[in-house]
């Protein structure tokens, strides 16, 4: 091995014969005193005289003149010249380039220095995500990055989370932004059909290790991402995953357990089996007090609701003064057991301590013409709930292989294989098990019963079924397949001109597999049901650009690209199902009675010219141009063709003669963008008029119209102007960002209301306005900055309006959340008015003498009440809907803060929001006034509703009068939505070098990652961590998850 | 540097070439609009898929078959909440269950309809016509009338009430989407629906056609239409031609409970299929609404059940052969005693067989049949004084209660026609509007709701001057449609 080692080396021997002699030594890094590899050492003055260091640094050099000048170059450090003066062992020390160090970042189709890019972008490096315990990385991104605002729709195991970057853009289109990995755009969101049974999403994502990323990208502004065009709009982010360093291989392993006993914050927790029956009671005997009857009467009428309920589940009930202070659960003594004073604990069946655990290996080098990093992991991810769960195998192996002078070839190839098992997450009583356990399993019921000792299988009175009976009789998972492979072939004509070819394939698989047994309720009519469902999504992309880059007179630099990029996206879909299944033992289509399948396959395409243009004077002035024109598939052929282009420049003001003496100051740059770039419709094929064949008849095709279409249908386009000032005190231990953006996306797609008598609701027009304006800042410094001690501190926030500004017709369009399928907040795009704006009745609260409920009239009509002066009514219908207000916050981001000393490190990260609401769409079901009698009642409901004894309460009285239920969408259930969380801490500890060199180890860490360990909210029922539009359903909660691991290096 | 210009170059023109094939993609489960009608094979096709569309739970699968008996004082129901309340309750208003679903599914429909219509026109035009072809045409033009039949009646006024009042729009052609249609007069509505049926009679075949519309679907509909419109002599003439061209006949009495399990029966003259995988829609099906709690799954809410009053008319006779698909309901477990208000027409029989395909929901939807034919032909032959004839017609449908003593033509009135349509047609979506049409008074049985609540929306007696008999235009339709927007209907 040494042998060859040498034989790489590239020893140059001069044929000079004055005073030469043999000179040896050892570079090293000023930094941590590690061996430099592959240093390129030159003596002055002579051509074709030098050495390379080996791979430990070491270097020799046969007949070096005595009175030489070795010049040593190395990329990232400052070149030095050291004379040799006679010496024959020379250890040399190199120091860090200050300059060098500026961030290098992956920007659009190239790299930038930070401090010189025009764009507005923010970095995440590996470093800050790398111990926190998540599937996907977006999830470890929270707060991070100014401007951005990621949520988590759900805290089921694999589920999709959802990007915003500056805010809301789009009214009818996506507004996620693109994902490129590795200079390629690549599939994103969720992939699958399962959705479509059980709602539970497939993060496409997670294919994607975390522990492979070295860094990522978020571009903001047009200037940034208009070389992306028609999908860069919402944003773009740019994932760079990890390549060897010269050196040594490196082989990594890490390991890492967490452990989620517990949801993050209180969740709807629900009162006591006790207070439940209490509310029951008081439900019905205040129905009859109502009715005019007496307290024995309403007494009995509200046992005999309670004994109907739950004789059958093996209690009786008493109330000997006719009042619910003698309200007495007793037990059944007719059947196998007394369940007196006993009571189920639902939630130690439907949810469990979740175990995560991951293990990665990662085998890492590179020589001066090859380098390589290759990577496997195994994760496993338990979802509280106990039958969900996730696991990935992923591999990955990046080359980067020179071939003679100018050539150089890379290859990516990431392998991964997620298997999902979900569950139902929307509002859903018969299979969600979060709506079960705080809304409709009472503790009263129990999964067998009482009388024989058998499952219970029947529907319980709330709707809900023994889901420990019916967890053994149904199945699904959602394996996906992932295979990326990326080549590109750079070709590097002359030093400033070079060529760049990627040519990418990203296939992802989908299979899902959803199974109910005959006796399961959803297939007992059918005798048993299996779907087996497959979605490939294939996506090709060419790209090849041509750079050219030169530096003129010391003082002008000039770089141009030019390009063109072809996509191809192809999904295929098929579906087998089958019925009358002749065994549970065997679930598989093949062996059912009755068959049904379907298989079709959607794409789109998009081919692009792309061209760059920049320019610096001095390192004082940059100026920046991008033009893209892009044509689309998804548009016809009178639109099909848009240009996207973007202007952008800086100063950097530190440079200026007049800056010299001011030393406080280290780095001060504006900078400022305008362009335009766009989004496509979501739809494939919206501008086509097309007649569907979905509607079998007669087992015969039978089709029809199936829309009204634009055939004009266009680009949505976003015109984005972004001014920032950086700056960097006290050489650099001071940085900060603050940086204002407007965006106006015009032309939005609108699926504009038509009279239904055209016999379609809607068609799709580009019509609509939206302005996103913000501020944001990004601030990070050095508190302590010593050999042993360092504390260092970040904090960024984010001001951002979202405004709709023109609609079609300036009408009104009520709209709803449509997370989950559940229409389950209500939103109206006004003019004027936030794209979150909350719709629907104002509540006036709850009369303190009556105990009932008031609502704001917000019309001429005849008011029953007047509430703060204004007019009011019992009954929501007479009341008019109004925004109630705004689910954007007003302001949001994170702060964290890192201390290290020595070996040991801590480091905090906290998320917040500040302003805006939330919007409770669960308050439904669980604050609910006796309309959902046979439901149970969270705590919060039960301390807050009106009783004669508490007048003053939130909630009205509970009573079961009413056909309706006056849960109406409204202000009721509208909650202020700021919080802190500490999102992560994480505490890690390296063992000293001494210790572990002995064992051959060159690195090992230990750490301890906690995820959502401490929220504070100002609404504190239920999380306050929602999705993107604010509101919070019936999707399992986020956990409080411990983490701890261990990482070695050899 | 030349090599690579040439390179460039050559992959711009490459480019420009190829751009325009590689960027047209087309779906591969949908054709385009334009060229999809062009034989009568494609016609066939478009005409499954109305009939498809006519299954939706919106109309014929479900809501349009509930609101007739939800309405109509013949159902009622045991708990709140369950599904489809707001019929029963009345509980309606323009922004909240206006059930616009009625007024765009049909809508919907209607704009198949058009558009076959007018691929058919611009068929004939070319001089490719067949007769073929022009069956479809038959029945595009049958089922054009039967959809405006079924709006004018769930959105205007009684015809014999007040038929200059607004009915609905009235579209003949395919819109597009800017269009914002005014409302026609009831009236109008009406002298469309016999002339779209007169116009479509000729061109329909007269054997019988399962699952689609023929020749005496086409009469029957028009018999409908005449006694609605109190055209006696219209009626009469329609219904006769069916009964007389005996290509139909009725069940006997010993087969009446099993033609239920059995599709396209002698009854049958416009039935819509329901199959497994098609319009099936299993716990959501007309079989779930009607059966009882929990009866064949634990997703049964027994939504509906016959109502006090229509079980005391059944009462007149223990022996009517009718009770043959009513079983108990769940009230039972309340009151200790057997009520025999679950109806089970849609699942086959009381012991969920279904109609013959396996499925106890998939069960197909008889929308006209000939018991009915001869009621109407009763009532029509009653008012136009022919009493010969309407005892005949009324007696062959009365004879199902052996213990009732026939009609005579002594003792014959309308409302011995009433009860019978009530007894015979329960649960297949008329009785409301009989009650409307003749102009009755409606008595709902809320004291059969457990526990008891209270209903705001109406009365527990309402008649035809109750505004919310006619439902209200929708919000939507009233924000997107500038033509309707003064026209809601009173009340509303």
């Amino acid at each position: 091995m040494k042998k060859s080692l040498f034989f790489v080396l590239a020893v140059l021997i001069t044929t000079a014969a004055f005073a030469q002699s043999r000179v040896t030594g050892k570079v090293t890094s000023s930094e941590d005193g590690s061996p430099l590899p592959f240093v390129t050492i030159l003596i002055q003055g002579e051509r074709g005289l030098g050495a390379n260091s080996d791979i430990d640094g070491n270097f020799v050099i046969e007949r070096c003149p005595s009175d030489a000048i070795l010049v040593l170059s190395y990329v990232g450090f400052t070149t030095i010249q050291v004379p040799v003066e006679g010496r024959s062992v020379l250890n040399i020390t190199m120091s860090p380039d200050a300059l060098a160090l500026e961030e290098v970042m992956v920007v659009a189709y190239g790299t930038a220095r930070k401090g010189t890019y025009t764009g507005a972008a923010s970095v995440v490096k590996s470093d800050a995500i790398k111990d926190v315990s998540t599937l996907s990385f977006e999830n470890a991104l929270s707060g991070k990055v100014a401007g951005m605002q990621i949520s988590t729709n759900s805290g089921q195991a694999g589920a999709v989370s959802s990007i915003r970057v500056r805010g809301i853009g789009s009214m009818n289109a996506s507004n996620e932004p693109l994902y490129v990995i590795d200079g390629v755009p690549v599939t994103s969101g969720n992939t699958g059909q399962m959705s479509g049974y059980i709602y539970s999403t497939n993060n496409v994502m997670s294919t994607l290790n975390p522990q492979d990323i070295e860094s990522i990208t978020v571009l903001k502004d047009a200037a940034a991402s208009a070389l992306y065009g028609s999908r860069a709009a919402n944003g773009v982010i740019l994932v760079t995953t990890k390549t060897g360093r010269l050196g040594r291989p490196v082989v990594n392993f890490k390991a890492s357990v967490g452990l989620t006993p517990s949801f993050a914050t209180v969740n709807f927790d629900i009162a006591s089996p006790e207070q439940q029956v209490e509310l029951y009671y008081e439900n019905f005997w205040n129905a009859g007090k109502y009715d005019g009857k007496t307290d024995q009467a309403s007494s009995a009428s509200a046992l005999s609701q309670l004994n109907k309920r739950f004789n059958k589940h093996g209690y009786y009930f008493t109330a000997d003064d006719h009042t619910v202070n003698s309200l007495k659960i007793l037990g059944m003594t007719d059947g196998q057991e007394n369940r007196e004073g006993k009571y189920y604990n639902w939630d130690d069946v439907l949810f469990r301590t979740a175990i995560y655990q991951t293990y990665d290996l990662s085998v890492s080098g590179a020589s001066d013409r090859t380098s390589y990093y290759s990577s496997l992991s195994y994760t496993k991810e338990q979802g509280r709930s106990t039958v969900n769960d996730f696991s990935r195998i992923a591999g990955r192996v990046n080359v980067n292989q020179k071939v003679g002078k100018l050539i150089e070839f890379n290859t990516n190839v990431n392998i991964a294989r997620n298997v999902q098992h979900g569950f139902n997450d929307t509002r859903s009583t018969g299979s969600n098990y979060f709506m079960q356990s705080r809304n409709l399993l009472w503790p009263l019921y129990w999964p067998t019963d009482y009388k024989t000792g058998a499952p219970w299988t029947a529907r319980y009175g709330s709707y809900a079924y023994n889901q420990v009976y019916y967890n053994n009789e149904w199945e699904n998972e959602s394996n996906v397949l992932r295979l990326s492979a990326n080549e590109t072939l750079t070709v590097k004509f002359m030093p400033e001109l070079v060529l760049k070819s990627v040519l990418s394939f990203d296939n992802t698989q989908t299979r899902d597999h959803i199974y109910y047994s005959a006796n399961h309720f959803n297939a007992s009519s059918v005798k048993g049901q299996v779907h087996e469902m497959s979605t490939n999504f294939q996506k090709i992309v060419s790209s090849t650009t041509l750079n050219y880059d030169k530096d003129f007179a010391d003082k002008h630099t000039v770089n141009f690209l030019v390009g063109w990029e072809a996509e191809d996206n192809r999904t295929d879909f098929q579906r087998s199902s089958g019925t009358n299944l002749p065994t549970s033992a065997l679930h598989t289509v093949a062996t059912a009675g009755v068959l049904d399948a379907n298989a079709y396959y959607w794409g789109s395409t998009m081919l692009s010219l792309l061209s760059r243009a920049e320019y610096s004077y001095d390192g004082r002035y940059y100026l920046s141009g991008s033009f893209r024109r892009d044509g689309s598939s998804r548009l016809g052929s009178n639109t099909r063709w848009g240009n996207f282009w973007s202007v952008a420049g800086s100063w950097r003001i530190n440079n200026e003669g007049f800056m010299k003496d001011i030393t406080q100051i280290s780095n001060l740059r504006l900078r400022g963008s305008y362009g335009v770039n766009g989004t496509l419709p979501s739809s494939n094929y919206g501008w086509r008029a097309l007649t569907s064949y979905g509607n079998k008849y007669m087992e015969d095709p039978g089709g029809g119209v199936a829309n009204i279409a634009d055939a004009n249908l266009s680009w949505e386009t976003s015109y984005t102007y972004n001014v920032a000032l950086e700056f960097g005190l006290f050489n650099n231990r001071l940085n900060g960002t603050i940086e204002y953006f407007n965006r106006d996306s015009k032309d939005l797609l609108q699926s504009v209301p038509i009279s239904t008598v055209t016999g379609f609701s809607s068609t799709l027009k580009n019509i609509g306005e939206i302005n996103n304006h913000g501020l944001e800042i990004e601030l990070s410094g050095d508190i302590i900055r010593t050999a042993d001690l360092r504390w260092s501190a970040g904090l960024t926030g984010s001001w951002i309006r979202s405004t709709v500004t023109k609609l079609y017709d300036g009408k009104d369009i009520v709209w709803y959340d449509p997370t989950g399928d559940d229409a389950r907040a209500k939103f109206i795009y006004r003019e004027g008015e936030s794209t979150l704006a909350l719709y629907g009745l104002e509540w006036a609260g709850v009369e303190d003498e009556t105990g009932r409920n008031v609502w704001f009239l917000n019309n001429d009509s005849q008011a029953d009440v007047t509430v703060d002066g204004r007019p009011a009514t019992y009954n929501y219908s007479k009341a008019d809907e109004v925004i109630l207000g705004d689910a954007h916050p007003d302001f949001f981001g994170g702060f964290a803060t890192d201390l290290s000393w020595k070996g040991l490190s801590i480091a905090l990260n906290f998320v917040y929001k500040i302003g805006g609401y939330t919007y409770n769409a669960v308050g439904r079901d669980v604050n609910d006034d006796g309309y959902y009698w046979e439901r149970i009642m969270s705590q919060y409901c039960y301390d807050n509703r009106w009783t004669p004894d508490n007048k003053t309460a939130k909630y009205p009285q509970r009573i079961a009068i009413d056909m309706e239920d006056v849960n109406q969408k409204s202000s009721r259930h509208m909650n202020p939505a700021d919080y802190l969380r500490l999102k992560n801490v994480t505490v890690s500890y390296t063992l000293p070098r001494a210790w572990t060199n002995k064992i051959s180890i060159q690195n090992a860490r230990i750490f301890f990652n906690g995820t959502n360990l401490w929220t504070l909210a100002a609404h504190k029922e239920y999380d306050p961590e929602v999705n993107e539009y604010g509101s919070r359903g019936w999707e399992i909660p986020l956990g409080k998850t411990f983490t701890f691991g261990l990482e070695f290096s050899f | 540097m030349k090599k690579i210009n040439i390179l460039l170059a050559a992959i711009c023109v490459v480019l420009t070439m190829s751009c325009e094939g590689f960027l047209d993609v087309k779906p591969s489960n949908s054709a385009a609009a334009e060229t999809s009608i062009t034989t009568a094979a494609d016609a066939k096709v478009i005409m499954n898929g109305i009939m498809s569309k006519m299954t939706s739970s919106s109309y014929y699968g479900r809501n349009f078959i509930m609101y007739g008996d939800a309405k109509g004082g013949d159902f009622a129901i045991r708990s709140q909440g369950r599904g489809l309340d707001a019929l029963y309750t009345f509980n309606h208003s323009p922004s909240s269950n206006s059930y616009s679903g009625y007024w765009s599914q049909i809508y919907h429909c209607l704009a198949q309809v058009n558009n076959l219509l007018i691929n058919i026109q611009k068929i004939e035009e070319a001089g490719n016509s067949t007769s073929a072809l022009l069956v479809y045409k038959g029945q595009a033009l049958t089922l054009r009338a039967l959809m405006y039949f079924d709006l004018v009646r769930l959105y205007g006024k009684p015809y014999n009430m007040d038929k200059t009042a607004l009915g609905v729009p009235l579209v003949l052609e395919p819109l597009d989407a800017s269009s914002q249609p005014s409302r026609a007069t009831v009236e109008q509505v009406y002298t469309q629906i016999v002339k779209d049926l007169t116009d479509g009679a000729p061109l329909l075949n007269k054997t019988k056609t399962n699952g689609y519309i023929n020749y005496y679907a086409n009469k029957a509909i028009l018999a409908r239409v005449y006694l609605y419109m109190e055209n006696w002599g219209g009626a009469l003439a329609a219904a006769e031609e069916i009964i007389n061209s005996k290509v139909y006949t009725l069940y006997t009495n010993n087969n009446w409970v099993s033609s239920w399990t059995a599709q396209y029966n002698t009854e049958s003259i416009f039935e819509l299929a329901i199959l497994q995988g098609e319009a099936d829609l299993g716990s959501g099906s007309l079989s779930f609404y009607l059966r009882r709690h929990g009866h064949g799954s634990t997703s049964a809410m027994g939504w509906f059940m016959a109502s006090d009053y229509w079980l005391e008319r059944m009462n007149q006779d223990p022996d009517d052969v009718r009770w043959g698909v009513m079983d108990y309901d769940e009230s039972y477990k309340d009151t200790d005693v057997y009520r025999y208000g679950s109806c089970y027409k849609y699942s086959g029989s009381t012991t969920l067989a279904g109609d013959g395909k396996g499925s106890s929901t998939a069960v197909n939807i008889k929308v006209i049949r000939l018991s009915e034919v001869y009621l109407i032909a009763a009532e029509a032959a009653l008012a136009s004084n022919s009493k010969d004839k309407a005892v005949t017609y009324l007696n062959a449908i009365r004879k199902r209660s052996p213990n009732l003593a026939p009609a005579t033509v002594s003792n014959i009135t309308s409302d011995m026609i009433l009860d019978e349509r009530s007894k015979e047609l329960f649960a297949e979506g008329h009785r409301f509007f009989d009650m409307m049409r003749l102009n009755k008074t409606i008595t709902f049985n809320d004291d059969f709701i457990f526990p008891m609540v209270v209903i705001t929306h109406r009365e527990k007696t309402i008649n035809r001057t109750f505004h919310k008999t006619i439902l209200p235009i929708s919000i939507d339709e009233m924000n997107a449609n500038e033509g309707v927007r003064s026209q809601q209907n009173p009340g509303y």
